[in-house]
């Protein structure tokens, strides 16, 4: 007999063994938490959603104080307020990705949905870095193009400090804690997507091979 | 969620259970991860539920969320304690009905199955289901002549692995 059909016979007579749950098991069963995927990734966007628009309000009001002597406030402000509205886009295209996932999608199409929900929150992380960096470099220049405010600004004692190493050191801090951050940032992806998406990805990635 | 829609969904459920168990089956390979798979299918199930319009069979309904929890949603539980392997205590009736060559063919059938990569698991599933070619590319997603001829390699594969 042909493999296959022997695995098919054998196949359909398995149905008898396998146990039959009781109301009662079953009552039991759906009054569990699920534990998919879908539920981890709403979590943790949600966590970076807040954790982006939080890290706002813990700038120190000495910060401030310092952009104050420059003049920068207003833009300042006036960036926190796109900033604020950006945000909120972002919240509604992650809702409504969300929302739009189901499980009686075809296999192809729930992996799309999720994958889009996904990529609209790392879309809002990079927007986040982006403007981070942005910020820093043109509020660099302008502090920098004004070097006795910024002595002023940082030295209000007036201690004797040689100019050059303290632009140098302050440069070169700077840019270490860009890095710092950047790869700390680069390790969280790949634990996230190292244990949320590894498999997701594949699967999808070989659904799409298939209708290439 | 009210008390009857609960007591619904639970009586068609029980008539349909063994489906669950099929997919579980195909996707695990010892009693623990089996159960961890089976209960979130049926929470996926029962969430699914209310929007059940029945414009469809609930079997068909059935399978599709099976597939779709055992292939996109469900993660292993990393508490999975090494049991025993199905492939060695098999579900099936290992009786007189075979004899000694197609009891070691099966076996190594069941293993090569779980070998199988998570699509191809569904598509070898939707075949010893007797689904046609046009529920397997609706299911799954991709077109039907893919489907075919994926089924094709899938099916080489195995008899590779059987007679090599």
């Amino acid at each position: 007999m042909d493999e296959l059909e022997l695995l098919k016979k054998d196949w359909k007579k398995q149905d008898a063994n396998f146990p039959k749950l009781s109301y009662n098991e079953i009552y039991k069963m759906i009054h569990k938490k699920s534990s998919s995927i879908v539920k981890w990734i709403f979590i943790i966007c949600i966590a970076e959603l807040f954790f982006w628009s939080a890290i706002n309000l813990f700038v120190p009001e000495k910060y401030l104080e310092i952009y104050e002597k420059f003049n920068l406030k207003t833009f300042l402000y006036i960036t926190q307020g796109l900033h604020y509205f950006v945000i909120l886009v972002f919240i509604y295209l992650f809702y409504k990705n969300y929302k739009s996932i189901s499980v009686i999608d075809n296999t192809n199409l729930l992996m799309q949905k999720i994958i889009k929900t996904r990529k609209t929150v790392n879309y809002y992380v990079y927007y986040n870095i982006t403007l981070y960096v942005l910020l820093s470099i043109v509020v660099n220049i302008i502090m920098f193009s004004n070097p006795e405010t910024l002595i002023e600004a940082l030295n209000p004692d007036n201690k004797a400090i040689d100019d050059d190493k303290f632009f140098n050191i302050m440069l070169i801090a700077q840019v270490i804690a860009l890095f710092v951050v950047l790869g700390l940032l680069w390790g969280y992806y790949r634990i996230i997507y190292g244990i949320l998406l590894k498999r997701l990805n594949r699967n999808f990635k070989e659904l799409e091979t298939l209708n290439d | 969620m009210n008390k009857e829609l609960e007591h619904k969904f639970i009586s068609e459920f029980q008539e349909h259970q063994k489906i669950i168990h099929k997919v579980c089956r195909i996707y695990t390979n010892n009693q623990e991860s089996h159960n961890d798979l089976f209960q979130e299918i049926t929470i996926q199930l029962w969430k699914a539920y209310p929007k059940f319009r029945g414009d469809s069979k609930l079997s068909t309904w059935m399978y599709r969320i099976g597939l779709n929890t055992a292939i996109t949603l469900y993660r292993k539980s990393k508490r999975t304690i090494k049991t025993q392997d199905f492939d060695t205590v098999l579900h099936r009736i290992k009786s007189t009905d075979y004899d000694n060559t197609e009891e070691e063919q099966l076996n190594l059938m069941y293993k090569a199955i779980h070998q199988l990569s998570d699509i191809d698991k569904g598509l070898i599933f939707l075949y010893l289901e007797d689904k046609n070619y046009r529920e397997i590319s609706e299911t799954l997603g991709i077109s039907e002549v893919n489907a075919r001829v994926k089924m094709n390699r899938i099916k080489t594969r195995l008899k590779t692995i059987l007679n090599p």
